[in-house]
């Protein structure tokens, strides 16, 4: 519930710091709202007892030595700073008054508010809007019949509440700095290795399943997390080798007996002259041919998905593969009226299987030459995308619609401009796929402009040939 | 050529020993591992052919126990494993040449005489000037040359003419062309192969002539020369 107050993007850091901020600052101020109130009726009761008390003290000795007590105990208090007193007729006409300049400027009664007798004390509160302070003032009855006046302000109390109320203050910013120290923990040990193990799992969503996770900071129960993740990726790994021994396994069995059909149609071929014989046979050999291929594109593909193809990586001049390609294509090209042009000026190395990206790029060839029509024009080039190589194939085919984009990627998949006459199995593209993912690569389509497709296969900028690629 | 087989599948085994006969060689097969190694290391062959899954001891082991006894008799292998790293890891353990499973004898066979020939040729390096019908092959400049004219091949058509005629009669796949020929170990769907040989006749055939590459069905192209 509280999480919703928050921003969707504002990191659990800062949602725990505004949250105990938020919390600090509320119990400090609870703090100093009652400690103030309960402080305030305390010194109030305080205040009138002083009033009542020292009210008694100055009627007696007025009563026993006259006013000239009265001066002499009220100057000897030293009370300039918040006390008053004065004594008035029956009439209100003023005795007798002591009033110091920090007490000066309050309204005094002249007569009580209600009828007193001897002994009976009233105290009444008096306040004025051009001072901080209220004054207390008591009145008391003398013998004579005069009134004694005594009067205090509350300037102590409330410097005293003041002073605590800044005390809990600092006691509020110490605990909010204090406060720091679970928050530097909390970073420590939650939120930095949740991110480390964060990147981890999106290498593990990428294929990389080498990489394990370490956290050695972490809380005790993300270490357990941690641990119970590299089992998983573990098993992962066994049964990724499980996979490519079955893979090796499954293709050593096809093959050999493969081998076998085809010496038996190659004697056919070789010994027998009617022609349907020669004919069937030339036949099966080119179906187990294409069934040998098609066992290895499988595998290829299923392992590249997984990541599990094993590359044969080696230093390699990209422009000079793609002129290669481009002169293997040539003559293909010129047979069926097409013009094929390489466009990749500048040397570029990459760390490739070379005849992993020969394939990849062989096949969006083929694809390229199967889908432009007559005099038109294939470009095979190679351009960088940021610090990506990108090796692209243009066709002036009939393009691709919307939806097919990500379809044809798929195993067994054809465009909609595949026909019975276009060979493949539907195999191609996402043999090109799988390949670029086994090179930490991506491949991808898109329609151009003018017309036609256009079909890429990303490498990776990370190469151990950086230097000589800026050379 | 003296050629041991080793092979754990016998009908297979049985088919090349045939064919390795009708083709004059003289071909030792051999199931097991072991008993293939120990052969080899007593007796003298000009070539061995191995599968790499065999009992009792690999193909692999077998090249490498070769190789430290200082047997440096060409070895092919013969194996149902496609992928590079395979492929490498039998090169680097001193195996001469790799064909992958199925395989068309014709093309075993060119390989075989291929390895014979190296072997041959690395002590005495003699090159007569090879003919096509009445061109003769300069190979410095790359081209054909006849009393009155000369053709320029460009490169790869130079390296297919040249690999054609190095097994000149026999049938060579296009598997294998694709290999010598432009280092592509996996079918590149166009007739990339087929096209570069109709270029290829274009030049070096006289027009109306029977050409000098042939395309027999099923099996590949053969280079013949008429003179």
């Amino acid at each position: 519930m509280l999480s919703r107050i928050f921003p969707e993007r504002l990191s659990s850091t800062w949602r725990l710091g505004i949250l105990e901020l938020l919390l600090i600052v509320s119990i400090v101020a609870l703090c100093i709202l009652q400690a103030s109130w309960v402080m305030r009726r305390n010194l109030n009761g305080i205040a009138r007892a002083v009033v009542l008390d020292d009210l008694g003290e100055y009627a007696v000795f007025y009563d026993r030595h006259g006013l000239g007590e009265i001066t002499q105990v009220f100057e000897a208090g030293r009370h300039e700073e918040d006390q008053a007193v004065r004594i008035t007729a029956p009439d209100g006409r003023l005795i007798f008054e002591r009033i110091p300049p920090a007490v000066e400027g309050y309204a005094w009664p002249t007569e009580s508010p209600e009828p007193m007798s001897p002994l009976k004390s009233v105290l009444m509160t008096v306040q004025d809007a051009q001072k901080e302070n209220s004054l207390l003032i008591g009145c008391r009855l003398l013998h004579d019949g005069n009134l004694l006046w005594f009067g205090r302000t509350d300037a102590h109390d409330a410097d005293g509440i003041s002073r605590i109320r800044e005390k809990l203050w600092l006691v509020g910013l110490g605990s909010t700095l204090a406060m720091l120290l679970p928050l530097m923990w909390f970073t420590r040990h939650v939120v930095r290795p949740v991110h480390a193990m964060v990147k981890r799992v999106q290498a593990l969503a990428e294929g990389r399943t080498d990489d394990r996770m370490v956290a050695p900071a972490a809380m005790p129960e993300l270490q357990s997390f941690a641990v119970a993740y590299n089992n998983g990726l573990d098993r992962i790994a066994s049964l990724t080798t499980e996979l490519q021994d079955a893979n090796d396994t499954l293709a050593h069995e096809l093959r050999t007996p493969l081998a076998r059909i085809r010496g038996n149609l190659e004697n056919f071929l070789d010994h027998y002259d009617q022609a349907s014989v020669q004919d069937a046979a030339a036949r099966g050999i080119d179906e187990i041919d294409r069934a040998a291929e098609l066992i290895q594109t499988i595998l290829t593909v299923r392992a590249g998905e997984h990541k599990a193809l094993k590359l044969h990586q080696e230093e390699c001049d990209l422009p000079e593969l793609l002129r290669e390609l481009c002169d293997l294509y040539q003559a293909a090209a010129e047979e069926r009226g097409l013009r094929l042009t390489l466009d990749a000026p500048e040397p570029r190395y990459a760390w490739v299987d070379r005849q992993r990206i020969a394939q990849a790029v062989a096949n969006l060839m083929d694809n390229a030459l199967a889908y432009t029509p007559r005099n038109g024009n294939v470009i095979l080039a190679l351009e960088m995308n940021g610090k990506n190589p990108r090796i692209i194939v243009r066709d002036i085919g009939p393009g691709l619609r919307p939806h097919e984009m990500e379809r044809i990627w798929k195993r067994h998949s054809r465009g909609g401009a595949a026909s019975a006459s276009t060979p493949g199995m539907g195999l191609g593209l996402s043999l090109v796929r799988a390949i670029a993912h086994a090179h930490e690569g991506s491949a991808g389509c898109a329609n151009r402009e003018e017309s036609g497709a256009e079909f890429w296969i990303e490498l990776p900028e990370g190469d151990p040939l950086q230097a000589a690629n800026d050379v | 050529m003296d050629i041991l087989l080793a092979e754990d599948d016998p009908e297979l085994a049985r088919q090349i020993t045939d064919c390795l006969n009708a083709a004059g060689h003289l071909a030792a097969w051999h199931s097991d591992g072991a008993a293939a190694c120990s052969a080899a290391l007593t007796s003298h062959f000009d070539v061995i052919i191995l599968d790499v899954n065999l009992p009792s001891v690999d193909g692999f082991q077998i090249v490498e126990t070769l190789r430290a006894a200082g047997k440096h008799v060409p070895v092919l292998f013969l194996t149902a494993r496609e992928s590079v790293v395979d492929r490498v890891r039998g090169l680097k353990a001193g195996g001469d040449d790799y064909l992958t499973k199925p395989f068309a004898m014709e093309e075993l066979l060119a390989r075989l005489d291929a390895l014979g020939r190296r072997a041959a040729n690395a002590s005495a390096q003699v090159s007569a000037p090879r003919k096509v019908g009445d061109w003769t092959l300069e190979p410095i400049q790359r081209r054909l040359r006849n009393a009155d004219t000369s053709i320029e091949l460009q490169p790869k058509e130079w390296t297919l003419l040249e690999v054609l005629m190095a097994s000149s009669d026999r049938v060579l796949t296009k598997k294998y062309l694709l290999e010598k020929v432009w280092d592509i170990r996996f079918d590149p769907g166009t007739n990339v192969v087929d096209a570069m040989v109709c270029r290829l006749r274009r030049k070096i055939d006289r027009p109306g002539a029977t050409s000098h590459i042939h395309t027999i069905r099923g099996k590949g192209y053969a280079f013949k020369n008429i003179p």
